[in-house]
């Protein structure tokens, strides 16, 4: 078990560093298989044909494998393993609960992730976007879940700093609200104990309002809040500056866990869903922009006296670049969830290449970011193997998202305007397919953009591969006695 | 201690789990459920040994900690 050691005022600390570095690694292998899997089903929606015919291969079984692999496998690793290198030295603690029940972490969620997506190979699903797995598979995140509240609020309860610094409370937020999201939409009765079946207590536009509740949250807490925690901890550590305004954070985090409850109904526009609820989620969406955008500038404005690292270190422009993207989705967003605008974006392409700026732009960016800063001082080396690999990824990327985003944007208003328009005497315009053969060459674009996602993601594998393996040749950047990231990283 | 006390609870907890594992793919109704119950069998058996390998682990660095000790 490789763990720090840090010399504290009072008695030495050791960290569980050890769980860390699987998360990463687990993290890394599975952006791997959820971009190659997006590359191949984005394939499919160009070329059918590319389903050899085999049930499995079908796009409908694979697409829960790539949201899956992308949300839950991908970032919900990286989440977890950051939250505990985090919590850890914010509170001068080491994990709560000892080693089993952080491997138990570890491995019951790496359990989950491999029995769901064996689950929708093989063809078994709840139809419920991000909510895939059948009650069973429920149940068994639901106790991982558990057992890593536990971890996480026992570390910060027996924490030995007074404060509890602000990325602790957005992954502490992440934690309870997903468990509860979780909890609720998944509310379902089985067949039998012993059948993959079950069937939502929820019926109806109710169960389309809870699952909307769900999934917009789980945008939210899951795709937001966490990745949050993470740029309030490693922005600061990367660019050795305080966080800009520890106030603006702390009103950012508030305001946001506040509001963000509430937008779900935004994704049943013009549905049986009452007109007043739409209202509702429309209007608090528009709400939204405020502490995004102001977490946006707290996080760009971190920079402040530092922007000449950005020449010079990747992984803070993956970083900062993650924020100017959420900046972007989280505006993108709300105009979208305007009523007037959703009557034109809604079911079109301009839907996947939004959610794909925030999941390639914000997600991945910001986990790349610290990825890059954690794995040498993780590994006790003095740099990355290669500075100039890692500028190559985050070229690489960039274009790729754009390609994609741009693509998709151009996709969906094709879409859109086709679907709405008439003819003199009141006939739709266009039949459904010939909007499909319209947006086929955006959907090459699209599959171009991926595969460069992809490439990019390789590269930095092979980085940081190169880096575990070469020789130590520094003490960890962080060995000092001052705990990393307590509060004085928060800039007091 | 705390480690102790983990490592019993977690060891007991994924006891339960194996049979529950054992108890679904004996039972199972579909395909689906017959690979669940044996996987969380076969990953709750696996992770119990890791546990009683960690306890044997930590019991040699020990040893060896006391020996130095007495030697240095």
């Amino acid at each position: 078990m490789a763990e720090a050691s840090v010399a504290g005022a009072v008695r030495p600390i050791v960290y569980n560093d050890a769980i860390v570095k699987k998360f990463i690694i687990a993290a890394m292998f599975w952006a791997i298989v959820a971009f190659l899997v997006g590359v191949y089903i984005a394939t499919e929606l160009t070329w059918p044909s590319f389903n050899l015919g085999l049930s499995f291969l079908n796009f409908g079984r694979l697409r829960p494998v790539h949201t899956s692999a992308a949300i839950f496998a991908f970032g919900g690793s990286a989440l977890i393993g950051t939250s505990f290198y985090v919590v850890q030295r914010t509170c001068r603690a080491s994990l709560f609960g000892g080693k089993a029940l952080a491997d138990f972490v570890f491995w019951g969620y790496q359990f989950f992730i491999v029995m769901a997506a064996l689950s929708y190979v093989m063809g078994y699903s709840q139809s419920k976007e991000y909510a895939e797995p059948e009650w069973h598979i429920d149940l068994w995140l639901t106790i991982v879940w558990v057992a890593y509240l536990l971890v996480f609020l026992g570390t910060i309860l027996k924490r030995e700093e007074p404060h509890i610094y602000v990325a602790n409370w957005f992954y502490l937020a992440f934690i309870v609200t997903v468990a509860m999201l979780h909890i609720v939409n998944n509310l379902a009765v089985p067949v039998s104990l012993t059948t993959a079946k079950s069937y939502s207590v929820y019926a109806g536009v109710q169960d389309a309002l809870v699952q909307w509740w769900y999934g917009h949250n789980a945008v939210g807490f899951f795709l937001t809040a966490g990745f949050l925690g993470m740029m309030y901890y490693f922005i600061p550590k990367a660019a050795n500056r305080p966080v800009y305004s520890y106030r603006l954070s702390v009103v950012h985090f508030w305001t946001l866990i506040f509001l963000y409850i509430w937008a779900g109904p935004h994704h049943l526009h013009w549905t049986a869903l009452p007109d007043w609820t739409q209202t509702l989620g429309m209007a608090f969406s528009i709400m939204l922009w405020m502490p995004s955008w102001g977490g946006m500038i707290n996080g760009i404005m971190t920079l402040s006296g530092a922007w000449d690292k950005l020449r010079t270190d990747p992984g803070l422009r993956f970083s900062v670049t993650a924020v100017g993207f959420y900046g972007m989705s989280t505006f993108e967003g709300p105009v979208m969830s305007v009523r007037q605008v959703n009557a034109l974006s809604h079911y079109t392409d301009w839907t996947i290449g939004h959610v794909h700026s925030g999941a390639l732009g914000w997600v991945a960016f910001i986990v790349f970011g610290a990825v890059y800063y954690l794995v040498p001082v993780l590994w006790q080396r003095k740099a990355l193997y290669s500075t100039r690999l890692a500028s190559w990824h985050y070229w690489i990327a960039t274009m790729g998202i754009v390609l994609y985003i741009v693509s998709m944007w151009v996709a969906g208003i094709t879409e859109g305007l086709m679907w709405r328009a008439y003819d003199q005497y009141g006939f739709l315009q266009y039949s459904f397919v010939e909007s499909v053969v319209a947006i086929h060459p955006y959907f090459v674009v699209r599959l171009l953009g991926g595969l460069f996602f992809l490439i990019g993601a390789l590269i930095m594998v092979y980085n940081l591969i190169q880096t575990i393996i070469s020789p130590t040749t520094e003490a960890p950047r962080e060995s000092a006695g001052y705990p990393i990231g307590a509060v004085p990283a928060a800039g007091e | 201690m705390e480690t102790e006390m983990g490592d019993w609870i977690i060891g007991v907890m994924m006891a339960v789990f194996g049979l529950i594992g054992l108890f679904l793919f004996g039972r199972a109704a579909d395909g689906e459920m017959a690979v669940f119950g044996a996987s969380l069998a076969a990953f709750s058996l696996i992770f119990v040994f890791g546990l009683i390998k960690q306890n044997y682990d930590r019991q040699d660095v020990a040893r060896a900690q006391a020996k130095d000790s007495s030697h240095g």
